[in-house]
């Protein structure tokens, strides 16, 4: 074991160091004062970064062209989910053409481990993890997301429309 | 008696069996959708072909006779590729409905492709649109699309329930089941077609859209529906019971059930359920508690009556309940005073010829075979002119589980509450009990919850006084008792808990010569006999 120590000589080029940091940062207080735009950190409460619509955060269940749920209450994603945090009360839809529907789906976002295997499950492309990705609540029941925020929430404006379209599966005669 | 070998299993069947049955006794695989052991041979799916030597095609098992010496296989390329195609005719109209069918999970056609099929679908053209969401009757639903004509439905309306309601329309790819004009299926039996249905074409309208199939458990039974005692598998899961299917038994019942049966998983579940013991003293109001603990606390009520107490039973109970519940009570107490509540005295001898009976009890056999063991002789009227002349003061009940089929419900309560103290045993809620309607006036009400018939294991004696024995399938209300847990806590003994280890587990002479002790743990070392590893 040997300790390396620095000699009185080596030590005293520190201020060349301290300069050039300053140096730094004083060009990119410059830079973010003369340009704005270019600025790498945003003042985060008030401005939000939006994620690219790959992320994989918040859920998302998309609609049919008419507005109602793509979903057909199959149960794949709360099979798949291995947080089982889905939970999906199935019924019969008045249209015979729809059949089966949920009428309630909810999703325990506490629970959720965000793996998106309910996304790959869905053979009708009903549910999405969208690009949202800070949701805060105040008490439990905030974070137990119904039809209502999944599919209509003010963010998603109006919904989300599949790309899964019954009319034209039919036109095509499968 | 010819023998023939099956893919090189020699098997022995009997005259005029076909190569079909030749397969399940072997315990070969075979592809098959139309045949059913139940009904007639149909020959239309053509998916059990088979090759025959000295045959030069393939033939269908299910409708070629065994013949001595026949050696059948269906391992050759010709009968696999032959299984493959027809599967894919079946599939050529089938639509791609598996996310919402009711069947997927336990669905013969996702079974057999995964057996057999597993191939490209080739087909070019569109497929044939027909009728969805069909309503064929009070109990049943039809997606023609779905269905793939095996005509075992079609079968069992003409061969089992004989109502004839059922046929299949039009020609070629647009033939379609339904109901004959003017006809909906509508007989005692139809649930049945739901069950021997391959596809998801026939599904059931009390258990559409429930639950999928893969959430849920099963576990053999005896339905206690009426007395022939049906075998049954209920199927369950955390939520509670969702549906009841028949189970093979040619001593009992075949391989059908009737719909009322299948309803009896309904008064299991935990609404239709007293959940805690409630007591109701006087004009006071309800009081709710552990129903052990009740059970023991009118240990003292019973045993300073005891010349005054009555006891009521109905033919709903397992044997071993009635035996322990009538021996402790008589033994502890001397209650001889025990009565038959019948409440179907005058359809007891009704039968529709399939298997419906007008006794709606599963155990009466039983309960009578219990009373004859412990000398009880009692005749109904004594209880109701005892009842009269106030000689009985406290009535112990054991209320039915079905309560569907106790038509003299009110009848009977208002002759209960003549009594001052009344002691209801029952799992099935009685609202009349609990609520101040004033149809019970009791002065004090004591409601002590019991396990339904799928939470205990029992023995039930059927009509023709066969004993069938069935195990506990699952736990709905973890509190409830048995009669013969109430009887032992009405006795004033505590509940002895089963020990979990009935042997012990490490035997000192049974120890293996090889197996590791604590020294050579200590040691950390390791005796191995050669060899043993």
């Amino acid at each position: 074991m040997s300790i390396v120590q620095n000699s009185a000589q080596k030590s005293k080029w520190y201020l060349p160091g301290v300069i050039g940091g300053l140096g730094i940062t004083m060009k990119h207080l410059l830079k973010n004062l003369i340009s704005k735009k270019s600025m790498q950190t945003i003042n985060y409460p008030e401005e939000k970064y939006e994620y690219g619509p790959r992320f994989k955060g918040n859920h998302i269940l998309t609609v049919k062209k008419d507005g109602s749920l793509r979903c057909t209450a199959c149960m794949l994603c709360a099979t798949n989910c291995p947080a089982e945090c889905i939970k999906i009360t199935a019924s019969e839809n008045p249209d015979p053409k729809v059949e089966k529907f949920p009428i309630s789906y909810e999703i325990d976002i506490l629970r959720c481990v965000f793996c998106g295997f309910c996304e790959e499950a869905c053979p009708v492309d009903a549910i999405r993890l969208g690009p949202e990705w800070q949701t805060p609540g105040l008490s439990g029941s905030n974070f137990t997301y119904d039809i209502n925020h999944l599919a209509y929430r003010p963010a998603l404006k109006g919904g989300i429309q599949s790309h899964v379209d019954d009319e034209e599966r039919h036109k095509e005669g499968i | 008696m010819p023998k023939c070998t099956i893919n090189g299993k020699e098997v022995e069947v009997k005259d005029g069996q076909t190569i079909m049955e030749a397969f399940k006794k072997a315990d070969e695989p075979i592809a098959h959708y139309c045949y059913h052991p139940g009904l007639s041979v149909a020959g239309v799916c053509r998916l059990c072909i088979c090759d025959i030597e000295g045959n030069p095609r393939p033939q269908i098992a299910c409708n070629t006779t065994v013949t001595e010496g026949m050696k059948v296989s269906t391992k050759s390329d010709k009968v696999k590729e032959g299984v493959k195609w027809v599967l894919d005719f079946h599939l050529i109209n089938h639509p791609l409905d598996c996310p919402i069918c009711d069947q997927a999970g336990e669905c013969g056609l996702q079974e057999q492709y995964m057996a057999f099929g597993k191939y490209e679908p080739e087909m070019a053209e569109k497929k044939v649109k027909k009728h969805k969401v069909v309503d064929l009757g009070p109990t049943v639903v039809l997606d023609s699309e779905r269905c793939i004509l095996c005509s075992r439905c079609v079968r069992f309306t003409e061969e089992v329930s004989k109502t004839n309601e059922l046929g299949i329309f039009n020609r070629g790819d647009r033939s379609e089941i339904g109901c004959v004009e003017g006809k909906s299926l509508d007989n005692k039996y139809s649930l049945n077609t739901v069950d021997i249905c391959p596809v998801g074409a026939l599904t059931s309208k009390d258990f559409r859209f429930k639950q999928r199939v893969w959430y849920l458990k099963d576990s053999d039974t005896v339905c206690n529906g009426c007395s022939t005692g049906c075998n049954v598998k209920v199927y369950f899961n955390k939520e509670g019971m969702f549906r009841v299917k028949p189970v093979h038994n040619e001593q009992v019942n075949g391989y059908w059930m009737c719909d009322e049966g299948r309803n009896i998983y309904q008064f299991a579940n935990k609404e239709n359920r007293f959940e805690k013991g409630i007591k109701k003293l006087g004009g006071a109001s309800l009081e709710t508690m552990l129903p052990g603990a009740l059970a023991k606390e009118l240990h003292q009520l019973v045993k300073s009556g005891k010349d005054q107490t009555a006891v009521v039973l109905t033919g709903q109970y397992t044997s071993e309940e009635y035996d322990s519940f009538i021996g402790t009570l008589s033994k502890e107490f001397g209650i001889k005073k025990v009565y038959h509540w019948n409440q179907n005295e005058k359809q007891m001898g009704d039968f529709d010829g399939l298997l419906i009976r007008g006794d709606k009890n599963p155990n009466t056999k039983g309960l009578l075979k219990v009373f004859e063991k412990h000398q009880i002789k009692t005749e109904w009227q004594d209880l109701e002119k005892s009842l009269e002349s106030k000689s009985i003061k406290n009535l112990i009940v054991a209320g039915p589980e079905n309560l569907s089929v106790f038509a003299d419900m009110d009848s009977k309560l208002a002759l209960f509450s003549k009594a001052e103290n009344l002691i209801w045993l029952g799992a099935a809620k009685v609202e009349a009990l609990t609520s101040d309607s004033g149809k019970v006036k009791n002065k004090n009400i004591f409601v002590i919850p019991l396990k339904s018939f799928v939470e205990k294991e029992g023995t039930f004696v059927n009509h023709s006084g066969l004993e069938q024995k069935f195990k506990k399938a699952t736990t709905i209300l973890h509190e409830t008792l048995t009669l013969t847990e109430v009887a032992i806590l009405f006795a004033g003994k505590n509940l002895t808990l089963p020990s979990a280890v009935e042997k012990p587990a490490f035997v000192e002479s049974q120890r293996r010569s090889d197996q590791v002790q604590l020294e050579h743990r200590k040691k950390n070392e390791f005796v191995f006999k050669r060899g043993t590893l």
